[in-house]
């Protein structure tokens, strides 16, 4: 039943009650990894005695142990393993379960199912190849701005001039506008740290940043979907806080807070947000927004640390 | 004072355990008392004293005040349907004077018609010589539909011969609405729980078809697939795609609110809407925007109001084209739409009318149950008005429905909320 190719150098887990599931999955990823399946938690766990993987892909809701807790097992017995978690269902409801276990992936199961998306998830997860813009697009696709601000006002002049770019190209920028300059704000306010850990400018100053604080601003599209990718050169944001900051905003905890508003405003109002973390390295924040709304809805949860 | 407040009073107890009908029937034998009394009565050869005359004068006052007091129409109704007595309810209903009424049809006042309705509670009333009750009467007035309660009463003579008709009437236009908003919020609630559940449980198997045929396209020859194979597949894709479009409209049916909202210029997010719409031969259907700019910003989030608009904009340009394709001979025909807002004190009116075919009185009250569609298998989900009014409900709006000149009218009426200081 699991497919086997053998010839490739990285090993993936899928665990997934449902055969067609399992097999469709299986079937896309064995074309590039080396595959093996387990139907519930116990044959997963079975497999991982006496198998290396790379990455182990786990449903949610499973009969016997559900997802998160196969995945927090496989987080305390093979650390080196990556693990992520597919669902067909509202991902919002399952952030708490991956907060607990600090499981920082989940892929939506979309009709149409979007291989694509999967393959630059999975192939992040694998290889730690995670950062720049392009690496999200499809083949054919490209970046055709790339911006770097060294100040509060090319702050502005730079989020200007993404969004005229967008309308120009695409004739809508969705609600980009909104939260590429929360983003940045992010980007420029909180990221930069004095010795003692506090935050070295005050909000709605003007700043002008030390050459190892600047942003840069990437902007790109391709067939399906248009991008904008912010980065840092600090990676002072973690997994933890933005899971936390997340899931504040979802049980409406945070409603009223002002931070972790550009994050899940994001989360909210593009449809695929990725965060990239090589930590006091740099940070990245990637927007997409699909041309068509096929693979709107449910939001994923993309977290990958380095 | 102390007679108004006794008659007050009466009048309260006696509508409030269904007494209405008594007073009326008083009154009508008041009248009878008095009409007979015009020429010198001579019962008996008895003439009443002067003092017997002013006593009953006086109770034909108290009585007459009585029966314009009463909140229910009340007329009295002879066999050709001839109102020989009405009541100011009544009077007013029709917006003539009692007397112009007197004499007039009330088929002709009630439903500007020539001929008794086929329905006509008075008309079983005089054949059957039976008290008639209806939970609900339709009647038109002006423009609009009114719901009445009626009710009618037979009065005999002396041989149980029904010589006349009481009717009273109450208008429950108000009540009805609301009634059907209960009923259809009610349902929405219950079929929002067991539909997430289902839609829920469909969208992963709905995602292992679409998913295996894609993989099925994208390496035809690995699984040895011709080229009717592939076409075969990608039917399976559609209709996967399809069928999950459905499962969204049925999802959004039973999501909680969204938290998060943003003050929202519905002015300028209702002419986006409206331009987003593409239906074909839509296009030459003239749009109107009557906006007011005072309208005060509207806390939501804006893509969900969009889609409760899209939907009911959709089926107005429908319903024009539509008419469009059934009177092929209406040459000078031009489809219209005619978005309006306004504001009230505490509400944003925004309504959407469109010269269409229009929503037939006997589907009226279902527009807005999930599933209910006028249009051919395949096209459209019959969620689109339900997903709406669900999502105005949220907001705690609602949508009315009703024709104006000519046109189909859709009032979307939301309660002003105050934007938080920033």
């Amino acid at each position: 039943m699991t497919p086997q190719n053998g010839n490739h150098e990285h090993h993936i887990l899928v665990v997934d009650d449902e055969l067609a599931i399992r097999m469709m999955l299986a079937d896309f990823l064995d074309m590039s990894y080396n595959v093996k399946t387990a139907e519930n938690g116990e044959v997963a766990l079975e497999l991982l005695r006496e198998n290396r993987f790379d990455l182990i892909i786990s449903d949610i809701n499973m009969p016997g142990i559900s997802g998160p807790q196969l995945l927090g097992r496989v987080r305390e017995l093979y650390p080196q393993t990556k693990t992520a978690l597919i669902t067909a269902y509202n991902i919002d409801e399952y952030i708490k379960a991956a907060k607990e276990r600090m499981i920082t992936n989940i892929i939506p199961k979309t009709v149409p199912f979007n291989f694509a998306e999967l393959e630059f998830i999975v192939h992040g997860l694998v290889t730690g190849d995670i950062f720049g813009l392009n690496r999200y697009l499809l083949d054919g696709g490209s970046v055709i701005e790339q911006n770097t601000i060294t100040s509060t006002a090319m702050a502005k002049t730079v989020q200007n001039h993404i969004i005229e770019l967008l309308e120009e190209r695409f004739s809508t920028s969705g609600d980009m506008k909104l939260i590429l300059e929360e983003i940045i704000a992010n980007a420029m306010y909180h990221a930069p740290v004095d010795e003692d850990g506090s935050e070295k400018y005050r909000e709605f100053n003007d700043v002008v940043l030390q050459p190892d604080e600047y942003i840069t601003v990437e902007c790109g599209f391709d067939t399906e979907k248009y991008g904008v990718s912010i980065t840092d050169n600090l990676g002072r944001l973690s997994k933890e806080t933005v899971l936390y900051k997340i899931e504040r905003q979802i049980t409406g905890e945070g409603l009223l807070d002002d931070s972790g508003r550009g994050i899940h405003m994001s989360r909210l109002f593009a449809d695929r947000m990725v965060i990239n973390i090589d930590p006091g390295r740099k940070t990245e924040v990637i927007l997409m927004n699909y041309f068509s709304n096929k693979y709107r809805g449910y939001k994923p949860l993309y977290i990958n640390t380095l | 004072m102390d007679n108004t407040a006794i008659i007050i009073s009466f009048l309260i107890v006696a509508l409030s355990s269904g007494c209405a009908f008594l007073i009326a029937r008083c009154i009508y034998r008041g009248r009878l008392c008095i009409a007979e009394r015009k020429e010198p009565p001579s019962r008996d050869g008895f003439s009443l004293s002067n003092r017997e005359t002013r006593q009953i004068e006086i109770s034909k006052n108290e009585l007459e005040l009585i029966f314009d007091s009463i909140p229910e129409q009340i007329c009295i109704l002879d066999s050709t349907f001839t109102v020989v007595r009405a009541n100011r309810s009544f009077s007013e209903f029709a917006q003539k004077p009692i007397r112009e009424l007197i004499g007039q049809k009330c088929h002709k006042i009630r439903r500007q018609m020539d001929a008794p309705c086929e329905e006509c509670p008075a008309k079983m009333t005089f054949e059957q010589g039976l008290s008639i009750f209806r939970k609900s009467f339709p009647c038109t007035s002006g423009d609009t539909v009114k719901h009445f309660e009626v009710s009618v009463f037979p009065v005999f003579d002396e041989n149980r011969r029904v010589v006349h008709v009481i009717e009273s009437a109450r208008d429950i236009t108000d009540e009805k609405l609301v009634t059907e908003q209960m009923i259809v919020s009610e349902k929405l609630a219950s079929l929002g729980k067991m539909t997430s559940g289902i839609a829920h449980e469909m969208t992963n198997p709905l995602s292992g078809i679409s998913g295996n045929a894609s993989n099925l396209l994208s390496m035809p020859q690995k699984y040895g697939l011709n080229e009717k194979g592939v076409s075969r597949v990608a039917m399976i894709l559609n209709a996967a795609t399809h069928a999950t479009a459905i499962m969204d409209d049925l999802l959004h049916l039973s999501k909680k609110p969204d938290p998060a909202s943003v003050a929202v210029n519905l002015n300028s997010l209702l002419m986006k809407t409206v331009s987003a719409v593409h239906i074909e031969d839509a296009g030459d259907i003239e749009r109107i925007f009557n906006m007011d700019d005072t309208l005060p910003k509207f806390n939501c989030d804006p893509a969900k109001l969009q889609q409760a608009f899209v939907h009911i904009v959709t089926n107005g340009l429908l319903a024009i084209l539509d008419r469009k394709k059934n009177r092929v001979n209406e040459n000078l025909f031009r489809g219209l739409l005619v978005i309006s807002t306004y504001r009230t004190d505490d509400r944003i009116c925004i309504t959407i009318a469109d010269n269409g075919i229009g929503i037939p009185e006997t589907i009226k009250n279902r527009i807005f149950d999930p599933f209910f569609s006028t249009r051919p298998a395949g096209q459209g989900s019959g969620l689109g008005l339900s997903v709406s009014n669900k999502i105005i409900a949220e907001y705690g709006g609602r949508i009315e429905v009703d024709r104006i000149n000519d046109m189909t009218r859709f009032s979307i009426v939301l309660p002003i909320r105050t934007t938080e200081p920033e």
